[in-house]
């Protein structure tokens, strides 16, 4: 987390939550820096506010979605991301030994192959968004795609 | 929805899902691009699907009599027909083309000749470790491509061999180490992770790489003061301790050592260097698994094997199985053939140049479901069902296991299977 680096670090709880955690919100664009307000408020963390202000760009503020974008002209169906994703692993029992899931679907399956190309069912599920601690830097699916055809984006 | 298995690669996923219409299939669930091509080729532009004779040069519809009538005419007026392809049908389909070659005292091979075929007749002497799809899901720690670029001509295999959470490895990924040894970053590389070793070998120094770790195994705490073989010695030292230390290792030997040696020794040495290690190895083992193409290229060598002792090459006379080194390639060179009946693949696109002209100077007897360089200049044409789809039957997985095929639509009219087409062939011949 390159954000946490930027922040006080001192869990002073005032944002309500804990520095780590405010730097994820903060990566998916859920709080806003001045939500730190011993960032703002403290000249000897100046410094960071402003590289995190930098890092952040000028969208500072703006509520930020998370998307996974899949590239289709690069996917070849592979199905690796199926597999790997730990939704998938844990409702979609099939894909435990590589093999393709149910249809119709589990309503928490994020990845399908169909037509020979990867499509996203839902995001919902996605432990980026409903998962807690560590497991919410979730980002297999993005770093295990051979073909580098899936990024995850927050826009 | 049905399951049926993909019949795209050698893989033959069982675990692809389609939903028809009846006349077409409009939906394919977890099949890879590679297997949607196959399913799309049933509505090809390019499928054949009428008997065709060559008259004046050009070729024409006609029905199947006066299609088969010629292909008589053929292979009575031929001493020495060569009989070829047979790695996209099922194992009754090859059953039968071995008959007819009986028949026309002809010589007969599969494609596996310029593939893994090679392998086998080396294992012969020295026996050979496989192991199985299931076994490797469930167990494997250590994967090694050798010579294979698996996500382009297997793409699903990775997925399941390396991804997978198996019975005793349900902590998937994290717990598996891949190894590749390719002088070209192929695709496959895009699966690595830091724990991971590529290893960019010299052109053709396999076989130096091989008698190396043959040698360093046996020994302990010993290492090479220099490279091997182009690959940098600390890069080889992982690969030593990783082939050692590993519980259950296989190494999916592929095209680039198949095919390019002209030698066996390769794959002898390789097969020796298995043994080694599994002399060594206390709690699991090293095994192999050889990356044909076709789907039913083991189905030849099974099918060949079990009713002739040989796995391919197979010349007939006078009833009679007879001793041969030739091969598909050697008779083709030699000129030693006077007709040709091709089943399912297309040689004269995939030899040489120099091959594929003695082919085309004689008759062409052209049996498959699309256009190709070989049916464009063939003298008769017979249009084939698409095996799996069209057509059910038998067919060997790459690790050996048979996977029954399975029918879900029907051919277009006119058009037959494998199996009975060459079963008309040999009725034909009978008939006075
Ligand atoms: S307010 Fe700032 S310093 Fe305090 S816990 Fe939140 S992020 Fe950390
Ligand atoms: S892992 Fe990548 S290439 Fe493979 S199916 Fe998923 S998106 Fe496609
Ligand atoms: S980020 Fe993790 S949970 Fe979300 S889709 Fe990717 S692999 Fe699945
Ligand atoms: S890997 Fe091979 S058998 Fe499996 S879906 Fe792809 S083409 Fe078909």
């Amino acid at each position: 987390m390159e954000l946490y680096k930027f922040l006080p670090q001192t869990n002073c709880k005032k944002c309500g939550k804990t520095c780590m955690a405010f730097a994820l919100e903060l990566l998916q664009g859920k709080v806003k820096i001045s939500d730190c307000t011993p960032l703002i408020e403290e000249t000897k963390y100046k410094e960071k506010y402003e590289a995190l202000k930098e890092l952040l760009g000028s969208e500072e503020g703006i509520e930020k979605e998370l998307h996974i974008d899949i590239d289709e002209d690069l996917c070849d169906g592979c199905g690796i991301c199926v597999t790997c994703c730990p939704v998938n692993a844990r409702y979609c029992p099939p894909t435990l030994s590589g093999k393709a899931p149910d249809v119709p679907h589990d309503k928490h399956q994020l990845f399908e192959v169909k037509d020979g190309k990867c499509v996203l069912l839902n995001l919902e599920h996605c432990r980026r968004l409903e998962a807690d601690g560590r497991e919410r830097e979730c980002h297999v699916c993005e770093i295990y795609c051979p073909r580098e055809a899936i990024k995850i984006l927050y826009i | 929805m049905e399951r049926i298995p993909c019949t795209g690669c050698s893989l033959l996923c069982d675990d692809v899902l389609i939903g028809t219409d009846g006349i077409f299939i409009d939906k394919i669930y977890g099949a890879c691009l590679k297997g949607k091509e196959r399913f799309d080729q049933l509505a090809a532009k390019n499928r054949l699907t009428s008997p065709m004779i060559r008259k004046n040069g050009k070729l024409e519809n006609v029905s199947w009599d006066v299609a088969l009538e010629r292909i008589k005419q053929i292979l009575t007026d031929s001493s020495k027909p060569l009989l070829y392809g047979f790695s996209t049908s099922s194992c009754e389909a090859q059953l039968k083309g071995i008959t007819l070659a009986r028949k026309i005292s002809g010589f007969i091979d599969s494609n596996s000749i310029i593939c893994q075929g090679k392998a086998l007749n080396v294992a012969k002497e020295t026996g050979m470790t496989l192991t199985t799809l299931t076994e490797i899901i469930n167990k494997t720690d250590l994967i090694i491509l050798w010579g294979s670029n698996a996500a382009e001509s297997i793409p699903r295999l990775l997925n399941k061999i390396l991804f997978s959470r198996g019975k005793f490895r349900m902590t998937g990924r994290e717990i598996k180490t891949i190894i590749i040894i390719d002088p070209v970053k192929t695709a496959s590389f895009g699966v690595m992770q830091i724990r991971d070793v590529a290893l960019h070998i010299e052109h053709g120094k396999d076989l130096e790489l091989i008698r190396v770790l043959k040698e360093e195994c046996c020994k302990e705490g010993n290492f090479p003061e220099k490279e091997v073989a182009g690959i940098d010695k600390e890069e080889f030292k992982r690969l030593l301790l990783n082939l050692v230390g590993a519980e259950n290792g296989v190494i999916f030997v592929g095209q680039g050592i198949l095919r390019t040696q002209s030698d066996d020794n390769v794959i002898r040495e390789l097969l020796e260097l298995v043994q080694i290690i599994n002399a060594r190895q206390e709690k699991g083992r090293m095994s192999l698994a050889l990356l044909g193409g076709h789907y039913n290229m083991v189905g030849f060598e099974q099918v060949a094997l079990s009713i002739t002792g040989k796995n391919h090459s197979l010349q007939f006379s006078d009833n009679k199985l007879i001793e041969t080194k030739d091969t598909i390639i050697t008779k083709i060179e030699k000129d030693d053939f006077d007709s040709s009946i091709i089943v399912g693949t297309d040689p004269i696109s995939h030899f040489p140049f120099s091959l594929s002209k003695n082919m085309a100077s004689k008759p062409i007897i052209c049996i498959d479901n699309r256009k190709s360089a070989t049916s464009d200049i063939a003298d008769v044409i017979l249009p084939s069902a698409i095996t799996g789809i069209e057509c059910d039957g038998l067919a060997y997985r790459f690790d050996h296991v048979p996977i029954q095929l399975k029918k879900v639509l029907n051919p277009p009219s006119g058009v037959s299977t494998d199996e009975e087409i060459l079963n008309q062939i040999i009725q034909k011949l009978d008939v006075s």
